[in-house]
């Protein structure tokens, strides 16, 4: 079957995210060996206190790449897969600008970006669907509702200026 | 993912590396190192009772500036290992009696974004001179003006600082019975996770602290990556499948069926970050008791009786007893969904249903209960005591004709909503119409119930509205009507929690067992530490006798260290399987700081935490042997479903056991000097020697247990003064 290219959350009827945010844990664990919302590179967006409905976000991999054009580094921090077609992060040659950042469609932007006094430690966090790890991306691996799964549908272009909950 | 050695000497694993103290009375802040207390401390209660112990002494009460709470996680939150995200709360506790440094634990992500703040514990002293709240994001700390959301309920204050913040910034915070100094309120965040039992929320109003927001962009490191991977496996295997949302017409278990007119929807949470569990009941598209509109609310083990109380709640023997076979807690595997080996040989043992009393305190309604959850939800009161106690009280009362002398202001009865939504209000907001107290002075009836039960019982009169025999109670045991006092009070001016008798029918070891935990504690507790055993312990308890059972025994103290290191590594105890896992905590300690000790080594620095815990009781408020003793005793007295009781020699002869056990002295319950050497607390013997609180090595020279000071189930009266008194 042909690998999806982007993480999508299930309708309630199938399951419901619990709120255990154990996509964004393991997401900083398995990439950077450490946990904080700086690390993530999905994110659970509380619902309303009186709902609890979370909705869980991450990078779409749009066609176009806004993220890698606008990356003053194209090709070096901001690299294309040429197999999947996705953008991916070489974080050693990122420098944090934060451009990738901004250009998103969506908002909120699914790129993550490590702020820090030291100008070295400043980089860009994005979803490259695992791509070094066989079994593939590790939100959907662990997510212990089973409510994460790789998408082959088209990318929800609605949902790119939605508002927060 | 393993660290070398030099990696793991500089630094902290698993712990934020901080401790954050707030002086509220001067807006000022301090940073201590987490080396002074972690990773010796563990983390959590252990963590708190430590630096209680070295700064509050004695004198200082709930409300006084001078109580500290002191907030906490432990080294497992923030680490991706389930069960680790939950945390703690200590402090001078406002809803015990007397008021008592005590403890409350809470999930929701506040415990685990306050270590990506950057700390392990926050300590919150002072008072703040005007209406505040805290913003803490990561070394900066703001003391916030509340005025603008002071008075809010709890969902809309949370609300308005996600608003004011953004949706990352996570708060807790309370409700207008905390600012009200309402004894029972809670702090809460998210939908319903709350710090309840102790009425930290009125301490909270005490200092006038509206919340803490946290916004961390720190981040934690575990030690050993696959062995946290292992953990999410281990633990957690069998939530590995979908969680979806049903649609249900009724809110049904063994003991009830309660039709919903407009159904709702069934869904389930995890409690904390991490968690690969779903122990959190969601029930979505429930009718809002404020504005009617469809919300959802987090219904824990409490909340399905403010729907209906005809009956006891009753679960099966394997929720505390497990087998080899059947090795997870029967309520837990139930509520989740596990299929029981049922060719089992102790599979009758465990699947038997405790007897559970009817009690006809009201009648099924969907709507009702809904509401009342929701109201005890968004005021920020706590749920257990307002259903469990408040309303059996009024619903015992009422039948019994107790409550003719006193104005609510409308006519009290726990059957209708309008009554129920107005008694709260009275409590929350302390109004009302005048009653007379038992020393005749006149205060509003919500004034009174806001001082808590225990207080209001004493304040109206206990002979009368504490004591007085509710006869509506049915033991399908014995088929026949027996005793039980119209308040529910079990110890330590805390309500009744699986003690067998009023709300919860249980066999005798279970309650026993119970009871000597919650006198030993300073409030309810079974927070995180419900006894349990193997089907083989429970045969030995049978055949020793309950009383004298030196396995009943063990079972407590095991169980009163595993609670203290379920709440510091932190760890849940429905995701523990102490009996047929026991190298949990060591394991999952590990995973986060890379300290190697056997589950042994790992306990004992739980149980040096249990003998610091007893160190600030004995210290601070003069515990004994006497005051644990009478204290938890009277609420014994009356019959089980089964129709038992202990006697006052009895009671005296499983406390003899424990006090043995634990290395006390008999005559005054405080230990000897080998028992706090033997944890390495010399320094506390020392102490308790200068306050005159150590007992010579081999006991109190000719010590004679007292009399039963009570006649029947309350207190003897005190012989009349006579004579010039002068």
């Amino acid at each position: 079957m042909k690998p999806g290219n982007h993480i999508i959350q299930a309708p309630m009827e199938y399951s419901l995210c619990t709120g255990c945010v154990s996509c964004e844990m393991l997401c900083g664990l398995l990439h950077d060996g450490c946990i904080g919302p700086q690390h993530n590179r999905i994110f659970l967006q509380p619902g309303r206190i009186k709902q609890m409905v979370h909705k869980i976000l991450s990078c779409q991999q749009c066609d176009d790449h806004p993220c890698y054009e606008a990356c003053p580094r194209k090709d070096q921090a901001m690299c294309l897969d040429l197999k999947t077609n996705i953008a991916y992060i070489n974080e050693s040659e990122c420098i944090g600008c934060g451009k990738c950042q901004k250009a998103c469609h969506f908002t909120p932007s699914r790129i993550n970006l490590v702020k820090s006094r030291n100008k070295d430690e400043r980089k860009a966090k994005k979803c490259d669907l695992c791509r070094d790890k066989p079994d593939g991306p590790q939100c959907v691996k662990w997510c212990p509702a089973m409510c994460l799964a790789l998408s082959e549908g088209p990318i929800p272009w609605d949902e790119t200026k939605e508002e927060q909950a | 993912m393993s660290r070398n050695a030099e990696e793991k000497k500089s630094r902290l694993y698993g712990y934020a590396g901080k401790i954050l103290r707030i002086n509220l009375t001067e807006s000022t802040t301090e940073v201590i190192d987490s080396r002074k207390y972690l990773p010796e401390w563990i983390g959590g209660r252990a963590l708190a009772h430590r630096i209680f112990w070295d700064e509050v002494g004695p004198g200082v009460g709930a409300f006084d500036p001078e109580n500290k709470l002191i907030f906490t996680d432990g080294p497992a939150g923030g680490t991706g290992i389930p069960t680790g995200g939950r945390a703690v709360m200590c402090g001078i506790g406002a809803n015990n009696l007397p008021e008592q440094y005590t403890s409350s634990s809470i999930g929701g992500w506040v415990g685990t974004v306050m270590k990506y703040c950057g700390y392990d514990a926050i300590i919150i002293q002072g008072r703040a001179p005007k209406h505040t709240y805290l913003l803490i994001e990561d070394e900066k700390v703001s003391f916030l003006d509340a005025d603008g959301i002071w008075g809010m309920l709890i969902s809309e204050a949370q609300e308005a600082i996600f608003l004011a913040h953004g949706r990352d910034t996570f708060s807790m915070v309370i409700g207008p019975a905390g600012e009200n100094l309402v004894r029972d309120a809670t702090i809460t965040t998210s939908n319903d996770h709350t710090l309840s039992k102790a009425g930290f929320g009125a301490v909270f109003g005490s200092k006038n602290l509206k919340g803490i927001a946290f916004h961390g962009t720190g981040s934690i490191t575990p030690y050993d990556i696959n062995k946290v991977l292992e953990l999410r496996l281990k633990i957690g295997d069998y939530h590995h499948v979908p969680n979806p949302v049903t649609h249900q017409t009724a809110l049904k278990s063994i003991a009830y069926n309660i039709p919903a007119p407009d159904g709702w929807d069934f869904g389930k949470l995890a409690c904390s970050p991490g968690c690969n569990s779903r122990c959190q009941r969601l029930m979505m598209n429930m009718k809002d008791a404020f504005t009617g509109e469809k919300i959802a609310q987090i219904e824990k083990c409490v909340s399905p009786m403010a729907f209906t109380m005809e009956r006891d709640c009753f679960m099966p023997v394997g929720t505390w007893v497990q087998s080899p076979r059947n090795p997870r807690s029967m309520g837990a595997q139930r509520s989740w969904g596990i299929p029981y080996d049922e060719n089992d040989p102790d599979y009758p043992v465990i699947s038997e249903m405790w007897g559970g009393d009817t009690t006809n305190y009201w009648k099924g309604d969907f709507d009702k209960g809904s509401m009342m959850d929701q109201l005890c939800k968004e005021y920020g009161i706590d749920k257990w005591d307002f259903i469990v106690w408040n309303m059996t009280w009024i619903s015992m009362c009422k039948k019994e004709g107790l409550l003719d002398d006193l104005d609510f202001g409308m006519e009290p009865d726990p059957e209708s909503a309008e009554f129920v939504r107005y008694f709260i209000q009275l409590i929350v907001y302390r109004k009302g119409p005048l009653v007379t107290l038992a020393d005749g002075s006149r205060r509003p009836i919500g004034d009174v119930f806001a001082e808590h039960m225990a207080r209001a019982i004493r304040l109206l009169g206990k002979e009368k509205y504490g004591d007085s025999i509710y006869h509506g109670r049915y033991s399908h045991i014995l088929k026949k009507n027996i005793e039980i006092p119209v308040s529910l009070e079990a110890g330590w001016g805390q309500c009744t929690h699986w003690h067998g008798r009023g709300f919860q029918g249980c066999q005798k070891w279970f309650w026993t067992s119970n009871a000597i935990l919650h006198m030993l504690n300073t409030r309810d507790a079974m927070s995180s530490g419900h006894t349990h055993l193997t089907t083989d312990e429970l045969r030995t308890i049978q055949k020793e006798g309950i009383c004298h059972s030196p396995t009943q025994i063990m079972a407590i103290r095991r169980t009163e260290t595993v609670a203290i290191l379920t709440d510091s590594v932190p760890n849940c105890e429905w995701q523990s399987n102490e009996m047929f896992y026991p190298e949990q905590n060591a394991e999952q300690f590990y995973a986060a700081t890379g300290e190697d000790l056997t589950p042994e080594q790992l306990l004992m620095r739980a149980d040096r935490a249990r003998l610091v815990f007893r160190a600030i009781l004995m210290r601070n408020h003069g515990r004994c042997r006497d005051m644990e003793v009478e204290d938890a005793y009277p609420f014994l007295t009356y019959p089980d479903p089964a129709g038992d009781t202990v006697d006052w020699e009895e009671w005296n002869d499983l406390v003899d056991m424990y006090y043995q056990s634990a290395g006390y002295d008999l005559a005054t319950g405080w230990p000897f000097r080998s028992t706090w050497e033997k944890a390495d607390l010399g320094y506390m013997a020392d102490e308790m020697e200068r306050l005159g609180m150590l007992p010579p090595e081999g006991g109190t020279p000719g010590y004679v247990r007292k009399e039963c000071p009570f006649e029947g189930h309350v207190r003897k009266k005190e012989p009349a003064v006579t004579g010039n008194a002068g």
